[in-house]
């Protein structure tokens, strides 16, 4: 029972929230900080559990599978949070219980989902998840009409697919358990495979965003409120991968089906190389973070489909770490908009000089994004990379290889035009992000930190839930990777040796000629001896990439989007050409009544 | 591991490094005078430029990333030279940290450096730094293109992905990897001027059009730090390289030999250049240099 | 421990000696004078041979190299340049017109003495002095600061007000931020 019931408190509680919220502000702030409190000492307390409940013939189970629970640590922790996060940052705006109740209900759905063991709950919380995820997209922000009903559009499609692949599994097997599905389909026809695979793929990657059903996600990220973007980015679309993962491996790898892993593999690499080229052009830095959000999902994909063992450690590995990171990022773009109301490159600058813990936190997370040492992206882009090697994916590397260089391009941008570049007297009173912001960016961030060094507090998890996957035995050690060549790093090593140099070389630099050391202002530069007045900035903001534009910019002109636009409109066309038939005339459509009836008869007399 | 010997012979090695980087920039500043039918300067020139920049009486930074940008490249260098081997004969002296990682790590752990570099110049506010780092990040993605697709032919051919593995394919089979792997060869040594930021690629730090990119700020002991990174850095390079096609070398004269050897190609490439723009410079890389690129991934997987 | 000024004027020979022997130059092409600069860098005079080469902006040079006639309007750059650059600096007055106005003595826009606004370290005369002469120039240099007598970052912290003093009477509208060491 103790399963089912963590879903139906918080579904609970989101609906005394809601009515918290309608009566005191206040009252409403300390139930969402309670549940933030309880969420996680609930869930890492508690004992498993399966329970099961027959309703009109079906057979409903709920409980976490080894491979679940991974992905269920990620949305307790960032739930909890993000709606810590969530409490000052939306404490300005109006309408908070319908936020809340929606978010919460969310996070009920993605628990519910990781613990359906059945087709039908599981489409049931999936549906849950995603109308709590629709109305907080359409909650505020601009244009909500268009990228709602976008979103609206391509979770439907998802949905189609996977109530159409429930529908067909229950024909099939008669039974809507997950694992039964699992254990049977290696005995289905071929047909049978494909397309329930393919529906089922479907479904989940258009929540993960991967390509080409990716349409609606920079928008829908960018309308929701920061801190739920955080939640949506970092652990709704890893729901996606929870069922990416089971489909890739659980039908793909495991059935020697190997060609549709093949064919993800190439899809999440071109979404992550185009994502990335899309993230290095964009202006906003929500949308920025939306589109790498994309990229870094590509990846996951990557080693999804490629379906070796340490390809599918890399995936887990980098969803749990890109939760943290892009948890992170996404926090720190909503403590920007919260101090400054900005979120356009040309409008902010120096941020740094006022708000340094943002600034430290967003650039731990970018590094770990960028995947460089000492931080733990290099772990999860290691992984990647080796299990590509190994598996001789030549070019599938070289494109991945691509998008992680574009990368670098992106997480710089966000730096400098963010924090750095010279400061401007508009920023003058901007504070610090208040500390119930600071905390769980700054908590996230030691995470980060103590990943790159023991990843194997993680790898303790991956390899318990890939033994679910039918991965056994993954052998993993506390800070030491291995590749299947035997090639290993020591990570304690190349760590420690960085930062005792970069230590040692602090302590010279900072002591010589430390008295003569003055620090000037970012308008005190050497500009050909003019000197820079108040009212001038020159600060470098527009164009950003130019030249990196004028190379890619002959592939950057096809855009899906296009073409969905385009078929949209044809769509609308001929259902126009339709109304047209349907005039609201009654004399028309007796018209069309005496037509029908005569070719009934013509055709009904050449027949008898 | 004995943090003792680690500690010696990492400094030993730093110094060699920073030695022989020093003198094979002297030696470029003094080639490219005898090419231009100059004297030139000497060739312990740098030494004497970083010697005065270390005592400079004063030094202004304009915050805290601009303060740690040096270190954090200086850190890069040293922490990779430490992984990189100096020899091949298996002498134990020059080992470091050489068994304790792979080409992989080594990849990002050579561009850490440059993200510091560029968070330092972004710190400034000189918008000619921000422009620089712009285009050397631009041209990053060119380069690294090439190159990475010569080592990915490398790992998967020769089924290893560390620098000793691939060194010791070379010590036993007795032929080096840039004559069993011409392709990829070729490939990676065009992407080399690149990652020296020689000309033709050096509109990064052009002095006439950016005054110097994202080094217009730094002056004094941060300067001074960036030019003692820049000689280590520059051996990491070329020992990297020497490692990975030419079969490394059995004791320093021989390092010398061949590190040198490598070194006039972008220098004397250089020499003779104009200046690309940077989508020139990036279309560059992704022509020719990708072609072969594919030809050495096509003859690996052959 | 040997005597604290003994190893101090060790110290000061050895940066002395590579202060000397490193010159980066941030020619400040004002006047006429700046065409005779080519020639001396390139390969005809070859200043590099004494470790004398141009450096790009303020913050990374030494030597602010002063050519020629300098209108008020330039002075107010010379002078902010000449602040950013780091101690120890030098300049070098290159021409008649920056000793005492040469040829355009009475002009009404340009300065006569430029040591009333700058220090400046070593004069080289001429109208123009052609490269030999700016080499010669540059080892007066050499030789003050081995010396240790090319102080004119000194007396310019020193001597501050008396040189603000007289840059504000030649610049009306002055906007500069104050020197900072």
């Amino acid at each position: 029972m103790s399963n089912i019931i963590i879903i139906l408190a918080i579904f609970g509680w989101a609906i005394l929230t809601y009515i918290a919220f309608r009566l005191n502000k206040t009252l409403g702030n300390i139930f969402v900080g309670l549940i933030a409190v309880a969420l996680p000492v609930y869930y890492f307390t508690y004992v498993p559990e399966d329970y099961s409940f027959q309703v009109m013939g079906l057979t409903l189970q709920f409980g976490f599978t080894s491979f679940s629970s991974l992905f269920a640590i990620l949305v307790v922790i960032l739930g909890a949070l993000t709606l810590l996060y969530s409490i000052p940052y939306m404490n300005k705006k109006d309408r908070l219980g319908w936020f809340y109740l929606n978010f919460l209900f969310s996070i009920g759905g993605m628990l519910g989902i990781l613990m359906s063991k059945d087709f039908v709950s599981l489409f049931i919380f999936w549906e849950i998840m995603t109308w709590s995820s629709y109305l907080i997209v359409i909650f505020s922000g601009k244009k909500v009409n268009k990228v709602g009903v976008k979103y609206m559009v391509y979770s439907a499609i998802g949905a189609y697919a996977m109530l159409m692949a429930i529908v067909l599994i229950n024909k099939w097997s008669g039974t809507t358990n997950i694992s039964h599905f699992f254990e049977t389909f290696a005995d289905y026809s071929n047909g049978a495979k494909i397309l329930s695979s393919l529906l089922l793929l479907t479904a989940f990657a258009v929540k993960s965003a991967l390509m080409p059903l990716h349409v609606w996600a920079p928008n829908a990220y960018t309308n929701s409120p920061m801190s739920y973007t955080s939640l949506f980015s970092g652990a709704l679309s890893k729901m996606g991968i929870y069922g990416m993962a089971l489909v890739a491996i659980m039908l793909y790898t495991n059935t020697g089906m190997k060609f549709f892993g093949e064919a993800l593999a190439w899809l999440g690499a071109i979404t992550a190389v185009l994502a990335t080229f899309w993230a290095v052009f964009q202006t906003d830095i929500r949308k920025l973070l939306a589109y790498s959000s994309i990229g870094q999902l590509g990846y996951i994909a990557v080693g999804l489909g490629i379906g070796t063992e340490l390809g599918v450690m890399a995936a887990l590995f980098l969803a749990l770490l890109h939760g943290l990171f892009k948890g992170i990022l996404f926090m720190a773009a909503g403590a920007i908009e919260y101090r400054t109301g900005k979120t356009d490159f040309s409008e902010l600058r120096g941020l740094i000089w006022k708000m340094p813990v943002t600034f430290f936190s967003a650039l731990v997370a970018i590094i770990a994004l960028a995947g460089m040492p000492p931080l733990s992206g290099l772990i999860s882009k290691w992984l990647i990379y080796e299990a590509l090697l190994s598996s001789e994916h030549y070019f599938l590397i070289i494109l991945i290889f691509l998008s992680s260089t574009a990368a670098f391009l992106y997480c710089f941008h966000f730096l400098y035009g963010v924090f750095l570049g010279q400061r401007e007297d508009d920023i003058e009173d901007v504070k610090e992000a208040p500390a119930l912001m600071l905390v769980p960016m700054v908590l996230m961030s030691f995470g980060l930190l103590a990943l790159g060094t023991f990843p194997g507090l993680i790898f303790k998890h991956i390899s318990s839930s890939m033994s679910y996957l039918g991965f056994n035995d993954v052998t993993w050690e506390m800070s030491v990777l291995t590749n299947e060549w035997g090639n290993k790093i020591y990570l304690t090593h190349l760590n420690t040796m960085f930062m005792v140099v970069f230590a040692v070389f602090f302590v010279i630099i900072t002591l010589v000629a430390r008295k003569k050391t003055r620090r000037v202002g970012t308008k005190d530069i050497a500009n050909a001896g003019e000197p820079i007045l108040a009212e001038d900035n020159y600060h470098f903001s527009q164009d950003f990439y130019k030249p990196f534009w004028r190379v890619i910019s002959p592939v950057m002109k096809y855009r899906i989007e296009t073409f969905y636009n385009s078929f949209a409109n044809g769509i609308g066309e001929f259902f126009q050409f339709f109304r047209r038939v349907y005039t609201g005339n009654g004399q028309t459509y007796a018209l069309y009544v005496v037509i029908f009836l005569t070719i009934l008869f013509i055709v009904g007399a050449t027949l008898i | 591991m004995d943090i003792w010997k680690l500690l010696l012979t990492g400094s030993v090695t730093t110094v060699l490094a920073f030695v022989v980087g020093m003198l094979y920039m002297g030696l470029r500043r003094k080639i490219t005078a005898r090419v231009q039918n100059r004297v030139g300067p000497p060739i312990y020139q740098n030494f004497l430029d970083v010697m005065k920049l270390w005592s400079k009486k004063s030094s202004i930074n304009h915050g805290f990333m601009q303060h740690v940008a040096p270190l954090w490249m200086i850190a890069t260098s040293i922490t990779t030279l430490m992984f990189i081997p100096i020899l091949n004969n298996g002498s134990t002296f020059f080992t470091n940290l050489t068994f304790e990682g792979d080409l992989i790590m080594l990849l990002y752990l050579m561009v850490v450096g440059s993200l510091g570099m560029a968070l330092g110049a972004g710190q400034t506010g000189n918008p000619n730094s921000a422009i620089g780092v712009t285009r050397g990040l631009t041209q990053m993605v060119g380069f690294e293109i090439p190159w990475v697709m010569a080592l990915v032919a490398l790992m998967i051919q020769h089924r290893t992905t560390t620098v000793a593995g691939l060194l010791d394919v070379q010590v036993q089979s007795g032929t080096w990897l840039m004559l069993s792997s011409p392709f990829a060869f070729i490939a990676a040594l065009l992407a080399i001027p690149g990652m020296f930021r020689y000309s033709p690629f050096d509109i990064v730090g052009a002095p006439a059009e950016l005054a110097s990119g994202p080094i217009s700020e730094f002056g004094g002991k941060y300067l001074g730090t960036m030019m003692t990174n820049g000689a280590i850095f520059a051996f990491v390079k070329l020992t990297l390289f020497v490692d990975i096609f030419m079969g490394g070398a059995s004791n320093l004269g021989f390092l010398l030999l061949k590190t040198f050897a490598l070194y006039m190609f972008p220098v004397l490439w250089g020499l003779v250049s104009p200046r690309f723009r940077t989508e020139q410079a990036v279309r560059f890389f992704w022509g020719w240099p990708v072609f072969f690129g594919v030809l050495g991934l096509i003859q690996a997987a052959i | 421990m040997v005597n604290d000024k003994e190893s101090q004027k060790i110290v000061d020979i050895i940066q002395n000696f590579a202060r000397q022997s490193s010159l980066f130059v941030l020619a400040y092409g004002t006047g006429c004078g700046a065409i005779e600069i080519p020639p001396t860098m390139t390969s005809r005079y070859d200043a590099e041979r004494f470790g004398i080469r141009g450096a790009a902006t303020p913050r990374q040079a030494d030597v602010l190299l002063i050519t020629g006639y300098l209108a008020t309007k330039s002075l107010k750059r010379v002078i902010r340049a000449y602040e950013q650059m780091q101690n120890p600096k030098y300049i070098i007055g290159f021409g008649s017109c920056t000793i005492n106005g040469g040829m355009y003595w009475d002009s009404y826009n340009t300065i006569n003495r430029l040591d009333m606004y700058i220090p400046v370290d070593v004069y080289i005369n001429g109208c123009m002095p052609r490269p030999e002469a700016v080499i010669a120039g540059f080892a007066k240099l050499q030789k003050l600061i081995q010396a240790g007598k090319a102080d004119g970052w000194d007396r310019y912290q020193k001597n501050l007000e008396f040189y603000r003093g007289n840059q504000k009477k030649i610049i009306h509208n002055w906007v500069m931020p104050d020197y900072n060491w």
